[in-house]
């Protein structure tokens, strides 16, 4: 099979076999190529078994504080003996003369005899033409050299010696060609590339797969008529709660099932109005002491019925079809079923038609264009809706019917203190459970798990 | 949701004839989920709102309407009997001032039933007695008591063998020693008396809310039973009673009425109650068109009598139906006798026009513009713990936001900025090819004398040669597209970013988020290596 080639790499071969061995810098000068055709070049290569990548260090030696000085004025020894080679010298003047020096020069000559120092006059004993150390110095001078260019023992007398020498570490790559590779010849292919050939994997950026399915219901639910609201995450007992009818002693408001934010409670809840009727309906049916401090304990919402319910209740709609969708939380422990925090989707639908047939036939509609279209609806029991039903659908893959949205009518006791006066049909669920099915998981807490093998191999499109 | 496990043979004799595959069906359309099965057993979930239906019997009554073999109210049949009778003293008014009872003669217990009975038990307890804070039962043995009864007070020190015990204990050591002491006691406060039901011997029957007396345990060989409930509210009382008797009648025993008097205390009623509904609003409600004797025979088929009276149906709800609160449950009971299945759903065409909040339109433009640089959306949750949101990050947590109580450490506190959850999500993929790129959107939580909420965009990028620049880049094409402007960025100190690599983020002369690089006692905490940088702004309201 004769291979074919993109440009890019037909360049560094073609390189590389006139110079068998360059870095990609030398590449990217010889070839003309940028810095990231070179690297997605090498890259290809390397995958084809056609080039090899040495990784390897150089030192680069060159000159320190001291270094300089010595380079340029000659190490201090040299210094030393040059005064003393026109005579000798009082010890004391060669201190003053050379300065801070002195000591090492003096120490280094008197070891290597080149000195005699027994009276107070320093005399020359020998004067060497080349010290130790000198033909470093003026090999390097001002510049930077590989450390393998420089002989080994003569670098070491300067690195001795403190501030002399400083040394780089540079990394340096070389490509060079495989056997297969060097046998080549580029004259026989033509202007083809490899079609076939694997290439690196870049990967997609994407929005959160939940947040599609969100994005996916809210869509939904405008074609569907329906106008959005949105509410605070934080909310009073008194719309969680209160005005949905639920007792302030229902084991729901406990602790253990709600979140309560710690220290914080509401100063402003709701209008006098409200607040008189809501606890006059829950002192009438639940007998017993309703209080407004319960009322105040701020919450994370248990459900979007709150924002809903507040809606109603401020604009009174004859007709209307609201939805409203974001998380609500429930003190849970965390399993492959459950999460504290999860996503919700909620509509109503007000006007002196709305009937519980109407509420199924818009549920239907909702489970067709998400794309269920076996369901069957069983009664249920919610605190404030009456009659309540819960929708249940055909999971193909499991192969067993499991339960999704739960829908009512607002039961009188709730509409009625807040001045609602035509019925509210409501519906609402889990949207991770929908996004579930649509993506295969068993797991809810993968969508909040942000592995990215797992985002960058689900499909976007589904 | 409470569960209930039955045996489907049990059920078949309690019912009439029936096959196993009859009751199966029909159990979910009386609101009844079955969540396993496994041969003759069968778990079954059931709405707090019905306790009755805690036992089988109970939900035999429920199968035998639906399935037409027997419908209308159960009636209870309670002989008037003057052999027994409870006297209470004014004390109790101020610790647990009802009692009421009622006695059930000649029936059959066997080891099932003492079970069933067991879970009814609890199930009262927890949803209508409020943990019997509201209300609580004991059920004795009768032949163990020697009427009359007196409802009275006792102090602390007062001794009894309580149930599951064999010596004596003082009520202190009650509260203190045995689970249910220790559970319900707080009930009692601190007062110095506690209610106590003593037998015309002296002998102690019960100190409720607490526990029975050892001496009136049931057991297989017991014919007759008492049945006593003490609450601080006299319908809930009674409330709970009438489920009693209902099953106890239901379970072949003959009711026996038991007098009580003092201190506003009398007689239970467990009468039937009357309302009235319009057919007009069951048809409205339900979207059906049925006339007055199918609307009857639905109401029957829920276990309630009905009639017509003028335009009007009125209906009679046994005592133990107090879920019933007005004629919108009326039409619920239609609905469910006429059977769910028999509802067509409709789609009437929508009168109005759908429109998406001019938030979400902006949020998800936001998204497109992050994607496009090529960043990848996270999500993370609201609720987070210390260690990622303050300890990791070196964060000031002067204005923290905890949760009471949460079951999970992993979500105890409200996030105050999306940063720490996205580092820790590249903490979790440092073994996935890099670069990193990540985005959230999401709602963080100010405390101020309440709480407010904000909606923020965060963006992290990681790869080895990340640097400032490159995320300032990216941050400016995103101000530019957000805001229409290009932001300015001024130095800062900040103890979860690099010392020098870090700047507020200003637009209009206003801070409104901050920029930089993680610094690297922030990664070490979070076993981070590659450089990481991030911004963080609000996002216009």
């Amino acid at each position: 099979m004769s291979q074919v080639f993109h440009d890019i790499e037909k360049k560094i071969i073609a390189s590389l076999k006139d110079n068998p061995k360059q870095t990609p810098e030398i590449l990217e000068k010889n070839t003309k190529l940028s810095p990231d055709q070179i690297r997605r070049g090498i890259e290809w290569l390397k995958l084809k078994d056609l080039a090899i990548v040495d990784e390897s260090q150089t030192s680069m030696i060159s000159l320190d504080k001291n270094g300089i000085e010595s380079f340029q004025k000659g190490l201090p020894e040299r210094r030393l003996l040059n005064l003393l080679n026109d005579g000798p010298r009082k010890l004391s003047d060669l201190q003053k003369e050379l300065g801070p020096i002195f000591g090492p020069a003096i120490g280094l000559s008197r070891k290597n005899n080149w000195v005699d120092t027994s009276s107070d006059q320093i005399l020359l004993k020998n004067f060497p033409s080349e010290l130790p150390g000198e033909k470093t110095l003026k090999q390097i001078g001002n510049n930077k050299l590989p450390q393998e260019k420089i002989d080994k023992n003569d670098l070491l007398e300067l690195l001795k010696r403190p501030d002399f020498i400083i040394e780089h570490v540079i990394k340096t790559k070389e490509i060079s060609l495989t056997d297969s590779a060097k046998s080549i010849k580029l004259s026989e292919s033509s202007g083809e590339i490899d079609v076939e050939a694997k290439v690196p994997q870049v990967f997609v950026a994407r929005t959160h797969p939940l947040k599609d399915t969100i994005d996916e219901i809210r869509e939904i639910f405008v074609t569907l008529g329906f106008f959005e609201i949105i509410g605070n995450m934080t909310q009073s007992s008194f719309w969680n709660f209160d005005a949905l009818f639920t007792p302030q002693d229902h084991p729901a408001r406990e602790l253990q099932d709600t979140f309560y934010l710690s220290g914080i409670s509401a100063k402003k809840i709701a209008t006098p109005e409200q607040i008189r009727k809501v606890s006059e309906s829950h002192k009438k049916n639940w007998h017993y002491h309703w209080d407004i401090n319960e009322a105040r304990k701020m919450v994370l919402r248990t459900h979007t019925t709150c924002v809903t319910i507040k809606h109603l209740a401020e604009n009174k709609p004859d007709e209307a079809r609201v939805f409203s969708l974001g998380r609500v939380f429930r003190n849970e422990k965390v399993s492959y079923k459950h999460l504290v925090e999860f996503n919700q989707i909620e509509g109503v639908v007000v006007g002196k038609d709305a009937n519980l047939r109407n509420l199924m036939g818009i549920q239907r509609e909702f489970y067709k264009r998400i794309g269920i279209t076996k369901i069957k609806f069983w009664p249920t029991f919610f605190p404030y809706t009456e009659p309540s039903l819960q929708t249940m659908v055909y999971n193909e893959r499991l192969k067993k019917w499991v339960e999704l949205f739960g829908m009512g009518i607002f039961r009188p006791e709730v509409t009625k203190p807040l001045g609602i006066t035509k019925p509210v049909l409501a519906w609402g669920g889990g949207i991770e459970r929908i996004a579930m099915l649509k993506y295969g998981l068993d797991d809810v807490r993968e969508f909040y798990n942000n592995n990215l093998s797992w985002l960058r191999s689900v499909r976007k499109c589904q | 949701m409470p569960v209930v496990e039955l045996s489907y043979i049990r059920l078949q004799k309690l019912v009439g004839k029936v096959t196993k595959k009859q009751i199966s069906d029909v159990l979910p359309f009386l609101g009844l989920d079955i969540e396993s099965e496994d041969k003759d057993l069968v778990r079954i979930e059931y709405s707090p709102n019905r306790p009755d239906y805690s036992t089988d019997f109970g939900i035999a009554l429920g199968l035998q309407g639906l399935l037409g073999i027997k419908t209308g109210a159960i009636k209870l049949n309670i002989k008037k009997s003057r052999r027994y009778a409870i006297s209470v003293k004014s004390e109790v008014s101020k610790v647990r001032p009802f009692v009421t009872g009622i006695v059930a003669t000649n029936g059959k217990i066997d080891d099932e039933t003492i079970k069933q009975y067991m879970t009814m038990q609890e199930d009262l307890h927890f949803g209508i007695g409020r943990k019997r804070k509201k209300s609580s039962i004991g059920i004795h043995d009768l032949d163990k008591i020697t009427f009359p009864l007196v409802y009275t007070t006792t102090n602390r020190n007062h001794k009894f063998i309580p149930l599951n015990s064999k010596k004596e204990l003082s009520i202190s050591e009650i509260l203190k020693n045995t689970d249910v002491g220790k559970n319900y006691g707080s009930i009692l406060g601190n007062s110095s008396h506690v209610p106590l039901i003593l037998d015309a011997n002296h002998k102690t029957v019960s100190f409720p809310p607490i526990i029975n007396a050892a001496e009136t345990t049931v057991t297989t060989k017991t014919k007759n039973l008492f049945v006593e409930v003490t609450g601080i509210n006299k319908e809930d009382a009674e409330d709970m009673l009438s489920v009693v008797a209902t099953i106890l009648q239901s379970a072949g025993f003959t009711l026996e009425s038991v007098q009580i008097s003092g201190a506003k205390n009398s007689l239970p009623k467990l009468e039937q109650k009357k309302l009235s509904v319009s057919p007009s609003l069951i048809n409205q409600t339900l979207g059906l068109n049925l006339n007055t004797s199918k609307i009857i025979l639905s109401l029957k088929k829920s276990r309630l009598d009905a009639s017509t009276k003028g335009k009007n149906i009125i209906c009679g709800i046994p005592a133990y139906r107090f879920d019933i609160f007005g004629p919108m449950d009326l039409v619920e009971e239609v609905a469910l006798g006429y059977g769910i299945q028999n509802l067509e759903p409709i789609l009437s065409p929508s009168q109005t026009l759908g429109q998406k909040h001019p938030n979400s339109i902006s949020l998800q433009s936001i998204s497109s513009i992050m994607t496009g640089l090529g960043y990848m959306e996270a999500l993370n949750s609201s609720l987070t713990s210390k260690r990622i949101l303050y300890d990791n990050t070196k964060r000031d947590s002067s204005k923290i936001i905890s949760v009471l109580d949460s079951k999970s450490l992993e979500h105890t506190i409200l996030r105050d900025s999306l940063i720490p959850g996205l580092i820790d999500n590249l903490a979790k993929n440092i073994h996935e090819s890099y670069p990193q790129q990540l985005f959230e959107i999401g709602t963080i939580f100010n405390k101020t004398s309440s709480v407010t909420e904000e909606t923020h965009l965060c963006a992290i990028s990681s790869h080895k040669d990340v640097n400032f620049s490159e995320i300032k880049s990216v941050l400016q094409s995103v101000t530019q597209s957000i805001f229409g402007k290009i932001c300015e960025t001024k130095t800062i100190t900040h103890s979860t970013f690099e010392k020098g690599h870090v700047a507020n983020i200003i637009i209009d002369g206003k801070i409104i988020g901050i920029i930089g690089e993680i610094s690297k006692l922030t990664k070490d905490n979070f076993k981070l290596r590659e450089p990481i940088v991030s911004f963080e702004i609000k996002l216009p309201d």
